[in-house]
């Protein structure tokens, strides 16, 4: 653990270093320096411009993928439980799985307006087929013998899907969530970007569009501090629920 | 014909012994099955076939009695201990327990699982109240009557250990605890120690037959071991390959308690078991 958090340390600073030496050797506005972009940054932050945009995008974000995370799962739940509801639906969740999401985006429009309805919506259809297909494969995995063991000491179908199928399941759902939350910063931004320009996206466009490059890295950097922050929390919550999977993986 | 011990062997005479040293209670059978059959589908590209894996089966077994049932792999032992547990529906035929017909798994029978089915999730402690907890038991009482089955099968020092983190010998023992902590009268073994190493194997047959002597159950215990049929059990069911049938039922002659060492040197446990050696080559022989 120690270790490995040296060499990301190493990786950023080299990076960093890398990118200001680079930056000052070619002195373009294509390729500010990473002190430029760290003033600019700061410039963002103390304006208090950039955390007002920032809780327009997270509050899209976190409204998004936490529907898809409850309907993703309670779905992928059926799918994988009844073989019926499988059937009926898997075309759709695979075809919609691979589909470029943003081509959805006119229809959304169409059907929620501009308003931030509209970006909880590509955010969830960035998230939610993920979070399906994972929590189903999930639940047809789990290891039959224990389903057998609990009918044969007395459970009901409720107690096999809550004392074994969900717990069984639940590191495939949380490989889900993860993958998930990956997908929904995603949809934020391009949400944002595509729709109506609102938080992170607009100000990558207009910081794009007007070559102000050194605010335009500010943001991009923001982003991916945001695509980590969320990671981390869900890995969180993962070693919190599986904690015993993870230990059985490592012997 | 089938069922009936009709054999001629040296130990034929000495079954009246055995009845003399461990007199079973005339009380009837608990455990009663009889001409079962049962066949699986199987579909091989868009082919249904049907397997015959169990061709009119017919056995009794008193209470507290120890019976194992010995066969070659795929002669559907471990589907006749599901059919008496109520886990799979049987095609033709009955079984009953204390006179009832078998229609679902009951309190009245645990299983112990080859592969120990505990689950990963749950430490010790949790696997065993598991079978507790579906019998509406307070959380009180679960963790003290689990405390004491743990404790009965030498595993009180290891209630907070995961299931990954004991060896082979001990993750049964859990599963053995579990499978007695809800009090059953018939204790279905489906090859429990078929998936530990030799040493811990015989020790763990020695404490079951000194738990079986306290605890009295009914044991059904499948098994592929011939010494182990024989060290355990008051009789031995042979069974043929598939379709399975009874092809033999011996009485052991052995005197209880019994001690493992003595045991295996007696003239009688090597005559029995190479008797039922013979015994299922004959039946494969037959079948090949």
């Amino acid at each position: 653990m120690n270790s490995r958090f040296g060499t990301n340390l190493l990786s950023i600073l080299s990076l960093a270093v890398l990118w200001e030496v680079a930056g000052r050797a070619v002195q373009s506005t294509l390729i500010p320096p990473l002190s430029q972009i760290g003033a600019a940054w700061w410039k963002l932050l103390v304006s208090g411009k950039l955390l007002a945009n920032l809780s327009t995008s997270l509050a899209t974000l976190a409204i998004g993928f936490c529907l898809a995370v409850l309907i993703g799962v309670v779905v992928g739940l059926l799918m994988g439980r009844f073989r019926a509801v499988e059937h009926f639906l898997d075309l759709y969740v695979n075809a919609l799985m691979s589909a470029p999401t943003t081509a959805f985006v006119p229809v959304l429009i169409l059907w929620f307006g501009l308003g931030i309805e509209s970006r909880i919506a590509v955010v969830f259809l960035f998230a939610v087929f993920v979070i399906i297909i994972n929590t189903m494969t999930g639940v047809k995995q789990v290891d039959m013998v224990l389903v057998e063991m609990a009918r044969s000491f007395g459970a009901r179908e409720r107690e096999v899907f809550f004392k074994i199928m969900l717990p069984a399941a639940m590191p495939a759902i949380m490989a889900g969530l993860r993958l998930g939350i990956g997908r929904a910063v995603k949809g934020m931004v391009t949400a944002e970007m595509l729709l109506t320009l609102t938080g992170i996206g607009a100000m990558i466009m207009q910081y794009g569009a007007s070559f102000a490059t050194d605010s335009l890295f500010a943001v991009i950097l923001t982003v991916l501090l945001v695509a980590l922050i969320t990671m981390k929390a869900v890995q969180w919550l993962d070693r919190r629920l599986t904690g015993w999977k993870a230990e059985i993986a490592i012997e | 014909m089938r069922g009936i011990p009709n054999y001629e062997s040296p130990v034929k005479e000495a079954r009246s012994g055995l009845r003399d040293l461990e007199q079973p209670r005339q009380r009837g059978f608990m455990v009663e099955i009889q001409g079962v059959s049962k066949s699986f589908h199987k579909t091989v590209k868009e082919q249904t076939t049907e397997v015959k894996a169990l061709a009119d089966v017919s056995l009794s077994i008193r209470e507290n009695e120890f019976v194992s049932i010995i066969g070659p792999s795929g002669c559907g032992k471990t589907t006749l201990l599901k059919m008496i547990d109520g886990l799979i529906p049987y095609d033709s035929g009955k079984i009953l327990i204390d006179g009832k017909q078998v229609t679902a798994p009951g309190p009245d029978r645990a299983v112990v699982f080859q592969s120990f089915a505990l689950l990963p999730w749950r430490n010790v402690l949790a696997n065993v109240e598991f079978s507790l907890e579906l019998r509406q038991l307070s959380k009180e009482d679960r963790t003290k009557t689990a405390r004491d089955y743990l404790r009965r099968v030498g595993l009180a020092d290891f209630e907070n250990h995961y299931p990954h983190e004991l060896s082979g010998g001990m993750q049964q023992r859990a599963g053995l605890a579990r499978a007695l902590a809800v009090n059953p009268s018939i204790l279905l073994m489906d090859e429990p120690f078929g998936a530990v190493d030799a040493q811990t194997r015989q020790l763990l047959q020695e404490e079951l037959l000194a738990l079986w002597q306290r605890e009295r159950k009914t044991v059904i215990f499948i098994t592929h071991s011939m010494d182990e049929a024989v060290y355990l059990s008051d009789r031995v069911v042979v069974m043929t390959p598939r379709p399975g049938r009874v092809a033999e039922i011996l009485d052991v002659p052995l005197p209880r308690p019994r001690v493992s060492e003595e045991v295996r040197r007696d003239a009688k446990f090597v005559d029995l078991t190479n008797y039922i050696w013979e015994s299922l080559k004959k039946a494969m022989e037959i079948h090949n």
